[in-house]
């Protein structure tokens, strides 16, 4: 009865929606909204403080945002508030998983069902080094290619992953991770704050944005996508960590 | 000074507390102590963020609507941390992280920002509602909570896909702008209503609360009754005034979905026997009356009347949620007799008890005189005549339970409180009793206390 009745719910909930987007004139079809009569038209131009004429690759220079890569203009710096919001809530999700799964006192790997040979360990250890170094270089090329901090810092994660499922007997230092994630929180916010001193608004940027290209470009951006990186990384290995371990009786 | 200070300030001790457990409840402290002098400094108005003017970018909104409920909030985490700041240290850092969401939520003038936090307060919530050791029905507000926050966003979308913008001013103007019928805004406003109903505890989105405010501790159950309670009907308000255009068939459904909130909370309550059920039925109630005022357009009263809400949950849950700690039971007839011994807290738990039932001398009074005088005024009949009878069968529920708690049974219940608890409870006791009697600030507000459409006059 209750399965039929959520059935009868979301068919209807269902119909209701393709009832009311039907035939409104307010709802565009697919591919049929003009860009130019949206706030985001302006994001695309860099042109929000005023008409900075057309963006062009290698050559604009003191564009108000100089990243190349569109999706990071807006997710670090026209909406950079949400993206430390998003930081908050990878955050909160890892201090929920210290505190549901953290156990004080003496820790123990969770065994795996199969012995791990030497062929194993070495070939995921000189892998770990190609996954990180990837990570890194989607991280420092954020702004200019599609990729950044989130991805990036998962790929950091992957590869600490990679050694806890290559090796039964490894264990990072969470306490480690705990610092670098508290510490990279703490100075995104940081970033934002010194955004209100040294320039008038909170998280506004402060450095020259150089030319749209380059890899030292963009002011403030890089290093968020760094910190962002580092704090991601660091979060989703610690919740591995904490899935991987158990609390040990002996 | 600027008032995105009260979101980072919170965020940026959170980042910072995770590194010392000795030193987190102390932050836990002093922080809503200095977002409260904060709050006094800095400016009201319209705050940018990034350097980029609104509509562009995002911006935070603080004027005397979100002034109050900031003070609410603010205040009350710190008494509440105050109170379990030793029982519960390993929360310090969620409740920083839960307190820089929910004043995010109450500043944010972007609506997609405003999800953002609805999820950052949204997870700090089901970490507290954790602390109960009830996995199962926390997992179940998990669940809904996450599909409400879905339906959010989803509506968002909608709209987005319409009017192209998040700034809730410029959604404003350009939704008064299009000249449609109402009907072709249904779906999405339906569809964020629902999303936030489920925090707000309205009726059919609300079953996570018995599990989670039936077992709720001396933390979990003052946090959700009055701060979440308090910042979510805040928020809900803001949207109902200005955004929402609920009219024809949509406003049928809202008023009866609210109407029936308040007869069924007060039903349930009334055959309850078990004090946290009374009480969680209770607010189901209230903020259904919270939710409808709005609805009806009587923001201020609406809002003084979810502060005041505020006060009394929060005296009324610590207390019973303390007994049942040190009895091991919140059946009513298991606690019989508690307050023989604790006479302070006993008359403050009564004061808070008979404010919300709108005793006269007492904060509830001079509130529910207020509204039903303006629901009068706009011949909403049905409304009176819902809330008087929901009035009568609380006053019969909350003097049962008074009598039940004050005569001594046959077994002697101990509970004792603590000077720093009594010391609070009384305090906010008191608060009630005051704006009971002197209404001197109430009289110097009205409507425009939320400037969201003088902002939009002056464009």
């Amino acid at each position: 009865m209750k399965k039929l009745f959520a059935f009868v719910l979301t068919i209807g909930l269902g119909v209701l929606m393709i009832f009311s987007l039907r035939a409104n004139t307010l709802f565009p079809e697919f591919g049929d909204v003009s860009i130019a009569d949206r706030i985001s038209a302006l994001f695309l131009d860099k042109s929000v403080n005023g008409d900075n004429g057309d963006v062009v690759f290698g050559q604009t220079t003191d564009a108000e945002d100089g990243a190349a890569n569109l999706v990071t203009s807006i997710v670090v710096d026209y909406r950079s508030f949400d993206t430390l919001g998003e930081v908050t809530v990878l955050f909160i999700s890892s201090l929920g998983v210290a505190l549901l799964l953290g156990v004080a006192g003496k820790q123990k790997r969770l065994a795996l069902n199969f012995k791990p040979n030497f062929m194993l360990r070495v070939g995921s250890r000189a892998l770990f080094g190609i996954i990180l170094m990837t990570g890194v270089y989607v991280i420092l090329h954020g702004h200019l290619t599609p990729g950044g901090g989130f991805p990036g810092g998962a790929m950091i994660a992957s590869s600490i992953l990679l050694l806890y499922l290559a090796d039964d007997e490894f264990r990072t230092k969470v306490k480690g991770f705990k610092v670098l994630e508290s510490v990279a929180g703490s100075l995104y916010v940081i970033v934002g704050l010194l955004g209100l001193v040294l320039a008038t608004y909170f998280l506004q940027n402060f450095l020259p944005t150089g030319t749209v290209g380059d890899l030292f470009s963009a002011g403030v951006l890089p290093i968020v996508y760094v910190l962002i990186g580092l704090k991601v990384g660091s979060e989703i290995s610690g919740i591995i960590d904490h899935f991987l371990t158990e609390g040990d009786l002996a | 000074m600027s008032a995105v200070l009260l979101i980072a300030i919170p965020l940026l001790v959170a980042f910072v507390s995770i590194l010392s457990k000795k030193l987190a409840p102390w932050l836990l402290l002093a922080t809503p102590i200095a977002n409260l002098v904060l709050l006094f400094l800095v400016p009201t108005g319209i705050v940018v963020i990034g350097g980029f003017q609104p509509p562009f970018g995002i911006s935070l909104l603080l004027d005397t609507y979100s002034f109050i409920a900031l003070f609410a909030v603010n205040a009350l985490v710190f008494v509440i941390g105050l109170l379990n700041v030793k029982e519960y240290h390993q929360f310090s850092s969620i409740l920083l992280v839960a307190l820089a969401g929910l004043n995010g939520l109450i500043l944010t003038n972007d609506l997609f920002n405003l999800f953002v936090f609805l999820e950052i307060a949204g997870i700090a919530a089901y970490l507290i509602a954790a602390s109960n050791k009830k996995p199962a029905s926390v997992f179940h507000y998990l669940v809904l909570g996450a599909v409400g926050s879905s339906f959010y966003l989803f509506g968002l979308i909608i709209l987005y896909a319409m009017f192209g913008t998040l700034n809730m001013v410029d959604m404003i103007e350009k939704i008064n702008a299009a000249t449609v019928s109402a009907s072709a805004l249904i779906l999405p406003f339906f569809l964020m209503f629902v999303g936030l109903g489920v925090e707000a505890k309205l009726l059919p989105f609300n079953s996570w609360v018995k599990g989670v405010l039936g077992s709720s501790n001396t933390m979990s159950g003052p946090m959700f009754a009055s701060v979440y309670a308090v910042t979510v009907s805040f928020v809900f308000g803001r949207l109902l005034n200005n955004l929402f255009a609920f009219q024809g068939n949509l406003l049928v459904v809202v008023v009866a979905i609210l109407l029936l909130g308040i007869a069924l909370g007060e039903a349930m309550a009334f055959s309850s026997k078990k004090a946290r059920e009374i009480l969680l039925y209770s607010s189901i109630a209230q903020a259904s009356v919270v939710i409808l005022l709005f609805v009806n357009g009587l923001v201020l009263w609406g809002a003084l009347l979810a502060v005041a809400n505020a006060v009394s949950k929060f005296v009324l849950f610590y207390v019973v949620t303390k007994a049942q700690k040190e009895v091991g039971c919140d059946d009513l007839d298991s606690l019989q007799g508690m307050f023989q011994g604790n006479y302070v807290v006993g008359v403050a738990f009564s004061v808070a008890a008979l404010s919300v039932i709108g005793i006269p001398l007492f904060a509830g009074f001079v509130l529910k005189l207020g509204y039903l005088t303006e629901l009068a005024a706009n011949a909403n009949w049905l409304a009176i005549a819902v809330i008087l009878v929901a009035s009568l069968v609380e006053g019969i529920y909350y003097v049962r339970m008074l009598v039940k708690l004050w005569y001594p049974g046959e077994k002697e219940v101990k509970v004792s409180f603590g000077n720093v608890a009594t010391v609070v409870i009384a305090l906010a006791a008191a608060l009630l009793l005051v704006f009971g009697v002197y209404r001197g600030p109430i009289d110097n507000l009205d409507n425009t206390i939320d400037s969201v459409s003088e902002v939009i006059d002056l464009g």
